[in-house]
């Protein structure tokens, strides 16, 4: 029990030190700022050029309301994938920067067990992740009600079941990578990687259709592009079955859902959503475990010789 | 005893940090722990508060082993580090609320400790406000009220005053002789400067992680300190008066210095020539010249 309020206790600091350090927040929203930039000056056009013309080729013309409820959420699937990874790498800079300040080592002095104070970094990390991504979520929503809404309850459950998902996804991914960062050199130089590239090799940017077919390989094989596939399904889905509803034929649904990545295609085959669910958790697991075992190493190497 | 370690060694990569340490401190002590940097003494106080394993030795602090008792030691124990390593965007109260559950301090326990902390060291001022906006003297009341926090049997203070103006080395200095007149709480203390090691009960100093002298603030002066005869007239016949005698003699602008071992000596110089002291007076050897003295003698030994 008291150790549970230590564990609480640990958490909730490691929560407040991200939200009270401005600069540390507004670097982990550099990345769907960009996205929204980019939306805001061109990309909108560009999406709602492209939807209308593979509309144009089955003869069909949308609702305005459709198409740009459309344009909107693949905006926010890619703000919502790209973020469960660069926030956690940002918000889990609250760890290393604890290492180099020598706090973690006020930390250690105290009667706390090395599990706790490690899964405390963790939950803390998952938690203001998780935060930060239902804001997104909730501007998406609110965005997209002007817009045109056309997203399911069930939708609406999906969505958030995928956010759970890249959120964990997300949250293991910065843990194991930046279990081994100790400098502020090394921190600054990940968190601008991820933040600059991520977005790119997880398809947010532009849809991995348009990628070449070799590229699309190399990115099938990561697993953050299923994060990305099962949050834009669940974004789309509700408008292309309006579509279908407006007229549109199943080969134009398919075409659609091709085009924009709502259906994901490695090596050539279809990926189902339950196979992405089981990569990205699977993954998650294998992460979890990868976790676990530098966490007891570290805890072995700083109490015995 | 609150502390008793023996034969303690630690090493890192090559470098011997510590090397064969054995001390006692005593309840209700000032323990001063001296040495140049990289003496070993950072490295024995993280040892002691359980951040670093040893090598090899034995430490125990309230006569429970380190390694086999950490929790229960840890709890014990409170650490003022050499640098504020509390989070810099939180404020006062959130910092210590946190660091007091860390203890199992919450709830009307902690506000009763916080009450505390705040009579015995004026928090009131400071405690809604982030630790970043908090001045010098501030920041390291706050680092004294989260290492007493849990009411430690024994404080450790990692060099509490570097950086401090005087007035608040005082502030600093005052809680601390409160705690011990008070409570019996016992202090282990690292520090440059050398006016704070002569009030110890007991001081160590460390060279390349050795204990290279030990007594009390009396005894290590009785032993490595020189007195000074400061002359202020008759300069030049004085300085070749001891030329003659073959001392080595330090000339400022308008005095000379020259090293005696004692009293004794000095009143033998000044009774052979008394035409030529009739300005003159003997500085008694502190713990500057102590602490220079042992460790030039450990580096000339080298």
């Amino acid at each position: 029990m008291t150790e549970l309020r230590k564990f609480w206790a640990l958490t909730l600091r490691n929560i407040k030190c991200y939200f009270k350090d401005k600069f540390l927040f507004f670097v982990s929203l550099i990345t769907p700022m960009i996205l929204l930039v980019l939306f805001a000056t061109f990309l909108r056009t560009v999406y709602i050029d492209s939807f209308k013309g593979i509309l144009g080729l089955f003869g069909m013309e949308a609702e305005e309301r459709v198409i740009n409820g459309l344009a909107g959420s693949w905006l926010f699937s890619s703000v919502m994938s790209v973020c469960s990874v660069t926030v956690a790498v940002c918000s889990n800079a609250v760890m290393i920067q604890d290492k180099i300040d020598g706090t973690v080592n006020d930390l250690r002095i105290a009667p706390v067990e090395s599990a706790t104070l490690s899964l405390s970094y963790f939950v803390g990390n998952f938690i203001v992740t998780l935060i930060v991504m239902l804001a997104a979520l909730a501007v998406g929503f609110v965005y997209l009600a002007v817009v045109g809404w056309y997203i399911t309850v069930t939708g609406v459950l999906l969505i958030l079941a995928d956010t759970l998902c890249c959120v964990l996804f997300g949250t293991l991914l910065a843990g194991v990578v930046e279990s081994f960062i100790s400098q502020q050199g090394a921190l600054s130089a990940f968190s601008s990687l991820v933040s600059s590239l991520y977005g790119f090799i997880c398809g947010a940017y532009m849809p991995l259709s348009q990628f070449s077919v070799g590229m699309r390989n190399v990115i099938g094989v990561l697993p953050g592009t299923y994060g990305v596939g099962i949050m834009r399904k669940h974004f789309m889905q509700g408008y292309v079955e309006e579509l279908s509803r407006q007229g549109l034929s199943e080969e134009g649904v398919k075409a659609f859902m091709d085009g924009f990545d709502g259906n994901l295609y490695v090596g050539g085959r279809q990926i189902p959503t339950w196979a992405m669910y089981t990569i990205l958790l699977g993954t998650c697991a294998v992460l979890l475990a990868a976790y676990i075992v530098i966490v007891v190493c570290q805890s072995r190497r700083r109490t015995h010789k | 005893m609150v502390i008793e370690i023996e034969d303690l060694c630690k090493a890192y990569k090559n470098v011997q940090a510590v090397d064969g340490l054995s001390f006692r401190v005593s309840e209700g002590e000032l323990f001063a722990f001296l040495g140049v940097n990289g003496a070993g003494k950072s490295t024995t106080i993280n040892i002691i508060s359980g951040i670093l394993p040893k090598d090899s030795g034995v430490v125990k602090v309230c006569g429970e082993d380190i390694e086999t008792r950490a929790q229960s030691v840890k709890s014990k124990v409170g650490v003022v580090f050499q640098n504020s390593v509390l989070d810099k965007r939180l404020t006062v109260r959130d910092n210590l609320e946190c660091r007091a559950a860390l203890y199992g301090i919450y709830g009307k326990r902690y506000r009763q400790r916080l009450e505390e902390m705040d009579s015995l060291l004026g928090l009131s001022d400071i405690l809604k406000r982030p630790l970043v906006k908090l001045s010098g003297g501030q920041r390291r009341r706050a680092d004294i009220a989260r290492a007493l926090i849990h009411d430690p049997e024994l404080l450790i203070l990692d060099e509490p005053t570097t950086g401090l103006d005087p007035q608040t080395r005082q502030t600093v200095w005052r809680v601390i002789e409160q705690l011990r007149t008070k409570q019996g709480l016992t202090v282990f203390l690292t520090t440059h400067y050398m006016e704070e090691a002569s009030v110890a009960d007991h001081v160590i100093i460390l060279h390349g992680g050795r204990k290279a002298a030990e007594g009390t603030p009396h005894e290590l002066k009785t032993l490595y300190a020189k007195d000074t005869l400061r002359v202020y007239s008759h300069l030049d016949e004085i300085a070749a008066y001891l030329a003659e005698r073959g001392y080595g003699i330090s000339r400022e602008k308008d005095c000379i210095d020259i090293q005696v071992k004692g009293t004794a000596e000095a009143t033998g110089l000044i009774a052979a020539r008394p035409e030529l002291f009739d300005d003159y007076e003997v500085l008694k050897g502190d713990m500057d010249s102590v602490f220079l003295n042992v460790t030039d003698r450990e580096i000339t030994e080298e």
